[in-house]
């Protein structure tokens, strides 16, 4: 018997908990479609998908620590960088 | 459990005391809240006037603490009920609680890149997300994993894939009584909460962060791959620094002066300078302090690369839709208000008591606060470590604001007035 069957006897995730995972999961999803089209600069991304710019860094930067996404190149005004689909997961 | 010395707190004052102690022959019980020790010092770029690199002092010393034979250490746990019951012991209750992963983790990851829920990294300063199940930071010690049972979804996914079996969800909270002959209270302080100047867009503006957030942004474990604005990753090439937020400020409680933000501000601007040569660098003080050894010249020096000092009170910060800040501010050499627009400000905050220490004795034995709520010293001039309780000292910040190499010595007294305790209640 695993011990998550255990701990689960007492304990209940919110409902709350349960869409956020959802909403974290839908926006990285979002970001890693639009980015199979090529490198794209964030502001790129999230005129595309049409989601709050913060959030995309945020959710971009949490799946590029994770090894989703690598960083391209910076753009030829020196502002922003490119992001693409990681080759190999770290 | 028996120890002469409990130390409570494993920053970078708690770890230097429990060292020269424990170097002494002395058994130490160091207890720390956080998952892991090191402190705030761990998380620093940085250090001043110097520039040595922060993470190479402390992890010696982190290592050092953690392989000591003399040392014991308790990480995710608080310490209540500190009870003096005779001349020479104390009593307190040990809390430890439950992390969820066994002493055997080896710190793969495995379970980390496994697990499907993303929250809020608070060693990143929320700039970027964590796992549930996480490792708190690349150089935590013990580097170990930790479940967050608040964010978990318990999809069991972790215990599924940890190839060493150690995800334990049967851990409970623990209590264990232990005596202790001294105490040592180096609890630190708290970063002021800069969303309580709503006037300064402090958490409602994404390109207005804190220093700290600067600061992450700064080493090599950093949250982006280099210094961006968090509302769209763009890089900045005009930041402004804002003093005295949260510091100095009756209005906010906190009338004194925090010591370090003017030198960890000169300091992070000297560095991003390095890191983004093309930015503007602008700094609104009220006044300069830079006391300490070689801090003037490393303030005239930061002037020099080309950092702008303006004396001048920021009175408010509003966002442009392009995220850009404009920063209104009193000129205190012309008086008059004027604006500036910058595309990422930096808020200077102070430091605040960390008033934890208030709940961890009982009834009898009251630790007495100074007026700012840091532990009181009784004979600050001529006994600096010693506090309203015979056999209890304190070191570093949980006694007043001071940086890291005043920590350091303050911790040196209060571990030299411990041992002479020890050896006046032995006899």
């Amino acid at each position: 018997m695993k011990t998550i069957d255990i701990i689960k006897e007492k304990r209940v995730v919110s409902d709350k908990l349960k869409e956020h995972r959802k909403e974290c999961a839908r926006l990285k999803k979002l970001i890693l479609n639009a980015l199979k089209e090529g490198e794209k600069t964030i502001p790129q991304i999230a005129e595309e998908i049409k989601e709050p710019l913060d959030m995309v860094t945020y959710s971009l930067m949490s799946a590029r620590k994770y090894g989703d996404i690598e960083t391209g190149e910076i753009d030829d005004m020196d502002e922003y960088f490119t992001y693409k689909i990681a080759k190999k997961k770290k | 459990m028996n120890y002469d010395v409990m130390v409570i707190g494993g920053g970078i004052a708690g770890e230097e005391v429990a060292i020269n102690l424990a170097n002494l022959g002395y058994k130490i019980i160091m207890v720390e809240k956080d998952y892991s020790i090191g402190g705030k010092m761990i998380h620093l770029s940085k250090v001043f006037p110097t520039l040595d690199c922060a993470a190479c002092i402390t992890t010696p010393k982190v290592s050092e603490t953690a392989r000591h034979e003399n040392i014991t250490i308790f990480t995710h746990s608080e310490v209540k009920n500190i009870e003096r019951i005779s001349d020479k012991e104390f009593n307190a209750e040990l809390v430890q609680h439950p992390r969820y992963v066994t002493n055997d983790c080896t710190g793969c990851s495995i379970c980390e890149d496994n697990c499907p829920v993303v929250v809020r990294d608070e060693y990143q300063f929320d700039m970027v997300g964590r796992k549930a199940v996480f490792i708190p930071f690349s150089i935590a010690s013990p580097r170990i994993a930790a479940i967050d049972i608040e964010n978990c979804i318990l999809c069991g996914l972790c215990e599924k894939v940890c190839p060493a079996d150690c995800i334990d969800f049967t851990q409970e909270e623990e209590v264990s009584g232990i005596t202790v002959k001294s105490v040592v209270v180096a609890t630190g302080y708290n970063l002021f909460d800069a969303s309580q100047i709503q006037r300064f867009g402090g958490g409602e503006f994404k390109n207005v962060v804190t220093a700290m957030q600067m600061e992450r942004q700064l080493v090599p474990t950093r949250p982006f791959n280099t210094v961006l604005r968090p509302k769209d990753g763009k890089m900045p090439d005009n930041i402004a620094y804002v003093l005295c937020v949260g510091s100095r400020d009756k209005t906010v409680g906190n009338p004194i002066c925090s010591q370090v933000c003017c030198m960890y501000s000169t300091k992070q601007a000297q560095l991003l300078m390095g890191a983004l040569p093309m930015a503007d660098v602008t700094i609104y003080y009220i006044n300069i302090r830079a006391f300490g050894k070689g801090f003037n010249e490393f303030y005239q020096q930061t002037g020099d690369m080309g950092v702008e000092f303006i004396k001048g009170k920021v009175g408010r910060i509003t966002e442009k839709e392009d995220g850009n800040l404009i920063v209104r501010y009193e000129d205190i050499e012309s008086g008059k208000l004027k604006e500036a627009e910058h595309d990422h400000v930096v808020l200077s905050v102070g430091i605040l008591a960390n008033t934890d220490y208030q709940s961890m004795f009982n009834n009898k034995a009251v630790l007495e606060s100074d007026p700012f709520n840091y532990v009181k010293q009784t004979q600050e001039l001529c006994c600096p470590p010693k506090t309203s309780i015979e056999g209890v000292f304190v070191a570093g910040t949980a006694a007043g604001p001071m940086d890291i190499p005043d920590s350091i010595l303050s911790a040196g007294a209060a571990s030299a007035e411990t041992a002479s305790y020890l050896r006046s209640v032995k006899n």
